[in-house]
């Protein structure tokens, strides 16, 4: 049958019905293959355009202050800022919005732009107006709806204590990444991590609640610390650390405060310092660092306390042991010398050994080590207490960023090795940071356990309560714990029977060492006289230290004697009768 | 087009059902439309009855977009607080920071014990 005799049979109604059935047939074919066929494509096109993906911003981690016994105070919080933009295309008042930004932001505006006009050059497209405007101006600005002007939301840190341990603390940089100190060496754990949602929007890009692909990760905050940095310990550590540096006629100096006996850093201050909210600022960056834990120098006699822990731990000497005190000895071909006003006398103690600060004396205990003389033995075993036991040349892994390793030659490495290891008993030829030696100087008076220098005591929850981080154990037996008390008392003595006993409040127990290093002059490589780096070490409390102080002032000017006894030792007598009054520690009768 | 109209029929006892035995007093009579629903018809009450079930579902996804508006104004009044929030703990901090509470005039009139006596047991 042909098409026109079928055509002919139907009636009208009957054709128009076919016609119908066919279109419809088509539409239902095309639908099924867009839809179905083709269902995923089109889905995942249709998604690209109704789906937006926005990051979450975690909030930065805050960080915190033990305030002594009444809790905390924020040393670093965050501000929410605001950027106020304009798109010149948009706008339609430029006077208004002159008007506007400079009525209610007025410090804060980006000169630029007004002065040249930016607003109105219609081929740009996004202008800053004005930065770092605080909530409230942002809001008036807002409540002008002033057209093709927008906000945009930042945060920035504030320092509510202002430069207080602005070294310990660090900075953030413009990309929000944690820059020296603290903020460096915890960036990942202050950062916290972004979150994701994933939301059908609408024209405006307002997230809807109807996608069933809407995914909504929360962004995890970061981490609010809590410091073992007390902040009037710190405040006075810096005001003491100020003063005696002027009272010396020195530009730098620095101060750390640590509790012997679990490793927690109470205080840590350098001077000059900077003010963080303003580090952009800043001529000269050398500033930034913390120089408590990134400039290694020849500590000088400060190190002799340690020689001496070495010497009774290895039983080369013991309390009582004497030897007679030439006022030199020699060394392969070189002679070592005290001090000038270091008495001469046979049957020297060695407590006299550090009252004194005699070099003889710890070159004796290194001859000992040897068997009588300075000899591999003796290297060896120096570099293995050194080393092992008051883990110099390594870091310490305190929570900042840049912290060095200092330098320990190895007893068989280069040449005049007898020379350079009895010059190392009194802490010339080798480089520490003063971290490493406050840290090793607290094991070895706290019974012999060698703890590792930290900054964070704990993390702050949500409800206020603070979740403590135990201290850490890097070593034990660092000194057997009845040498350790021994040392202790001859440090003790030493201090008490020498210049600085009668600065100490009676029924104390304070004990200290100084200490006075050359410093190698760079123009000729060789040790010079005129300049020299004065040091305090030494510790305080009643029965047991409670603190352990160190002092370190790089350029003194002070006359009257060596930089340790004119420039740090007042830091350190200072900072430490006001320790004893801040911690109520009760004296002995 | 069918026609609603019923009928009155009365039902006869069929050849098929011979062992149906009528009692007395049984109601013997039905009522049933004599006009049924055609195949357009049909299709309009489906046709609708989608229409509405649309409706509905139009109004359900419109109020679950309702709620993503309400959701997001609450969140931006939540960001707010919480700006207004931080901003007075900031502004606590700085007001209990120790240089202002040194340069207060309760600690300039502070001054320094003559001497310090411990009380012992």
């Amino acid at each position: 049958m042909q098409l026109s005799s079928i055509f002919r049979a139907k009636s009208r109604p009957q054709l128009l019905a076919l016609l119908l059935f066919i279109v419809v047939a088509i539409f239902i074919v095309r639908l099924f293959y867009l839809q179905v066929i083709r269902h995923d494509y089109y889905e995942a096109e249709a998604l690209k355009s109704q789906q937006t993906k926005f990051t979450i911003a975690p909030e930065r981690g805050t960080i915190y202050a033990k305030n002594g016994a009444s809790g905390l105070v924020p040393l670093v919080l965050n501000e929410t800022v605001y950027t106020v933009f304009a798109d010149p295309k948009e706008v339609k008042d430029p006077g208004k919005i002159k008007d506007v930004i400079y009525k209610v932001a007025g410090g804060t505006v980006v000169e630029d732009t007004f002065k040249k006009d930016l607003l109105e050059d219609n081929k740009l497209r996004y202008v800053v107006l004005a930065r770092q405007v605080t909530l409230s101006q942002a809001q008036l600005i807002k409540k002008e709806q002033l057209d093709g002007v927008g906000l945009q939301e930042t945060t920035r840190r504030v320092y509510p204590e202002g430069t207080l341990a602005a070294q310990t603390l660090g900075f953030v940089n413009a990309e929000e990444k944690g820059q020296y100190g603290l903020e460096e060496a915890l960036n990942n754990r202050l950062k916290g991590e972004a979150g994701l949602l994933q939301a059908v929007t609408d024209v405006r890009r307002i997230p809807l609640t109807i996608g069933k692909d809407d995914v909504r990760q929360p962004a995890k905050d970061g981490d609010d610390l809590v410091l073992t940095v007390d902040r009037n310990i710190q405040a006075q550590a810096e005001q003491i650390l100020q003063a005696g540096l002027k009272r010396a006629n020195a530009t730098k100096g620095s101060i750390v405060v640590m509790d012997p006996n679990d490793g927690s850093v109470m205080a840590m201050a350098n001077f000059p310092t900077y003010d963080p909210a303003q580090y952009s600022k800043v001529e000269d960056g050398s500033v930034f660092q913390n120089s408590v834990v990134s400039n290694p120098y020849e500590a000088g006699s400060v190190i002799k306390t340690l020689t001496m822990g070495a010497g009774l731990d290895s039983g080369a000497v013991n309390y009582d042991s004497t030897f007679d005190n030439t006022g030199s000895v020699k060394v392969d071909d070189t002679t070592i010398r005290n001090v000038e006003e270091d008495p001469i006398f046979p049957n020297t103690t060695m407590t006299d050994v550090l009252r004194y600060s005699l070099n003889t004396g710890v070159v004796h205990v290194l001859q000992q080590m040897g068997g009588g003389e300075v000899n591999q033995k003796a290297r060896e075993a120096l570099e293995n207490y050194f080393t092992n036991h008051y883990r110099f040349g390594k870091t310490t892994g305190i929570e900042q960023a840049g912290e060095a390793e200092g330098t320990i030659i190895g007893a068989n490495q280069g040449y005049g090795r007898n020379v350079r290891y009895a010059n190392m008993t009194f802490g010339q030829g080798m480089d520490v940071t003063m971290i490493q030696t406050a840290a090793a100087f607290s094991a070895a008076i706290n019974g012999g356990t060698f703890y590792q220098p930290h900054l964070v005591g704990g993390v702050r929850q949500l409800d206020g309560s603070v979740k403590p981080e135990a201290a850490k154990v890097l070593g034990t037996n660092v000194l057997r714990p009845d040498i350790s008390a021994q040392l202790q008392e001859m440090i003790y003595q030493g201090r008490k029977q020498g210049f600085f006993g009668k600065f100490d409040p009676a029924g104390f127990r304070v004990g200290g060492k100084t200490g006075t290093s050359q410093v190698i002059d760079p123009a000729t490589g060789k040790y010079s006289d005129k300049d020299s780096v004065g040091s305090y070490l030494g510790f305080g409390g009643v029965d047991a230290p409670k603190y352990v102080i160190m002092v370190r002032v790089l350029d003194s000017k002070a006359t009257g004697g060596y930089e340790g006894t004119t420039a740090a030792g007042p830091i350190f007598n200072d900072m430490s009768n006001w320790m004893l009054q801040y911690l109520q520690l009760r004296p002995k009768q | 087009m069918s026609e609603f109209k019923s009928s009155r029929r009365a039902f006869a006892p069929r050849a098929a059902q011979p062992q149906r035995q009528w009692r007395r007093n049984q109601n013997t009579v039905a009522f049933a439309p004599n006009a049924k629903l055609g195949p357009i018809a049909h299709t309009v009450i489906i046709a609708l009855m989608i229409a509405v079930l649309g409706l509905i579902y139009l109004t359900q996804v419109t109020k679950t977009s309702f709620f993503g508006y309400q959701l997001n104004e609450r969140q931006t009044q939540l960001d707010t607080l919480a700006t207004e929030r931080q901003n007075l703990e900031i502004e606590n901090a700085r007001l209990q920071a120790l240089e202002r509470v040194k340069s207060s005039d309760v600690a300039k009139a502070m001054t320094d014990p003559s001497s310090v006596e411990y009380a012992n047991n």
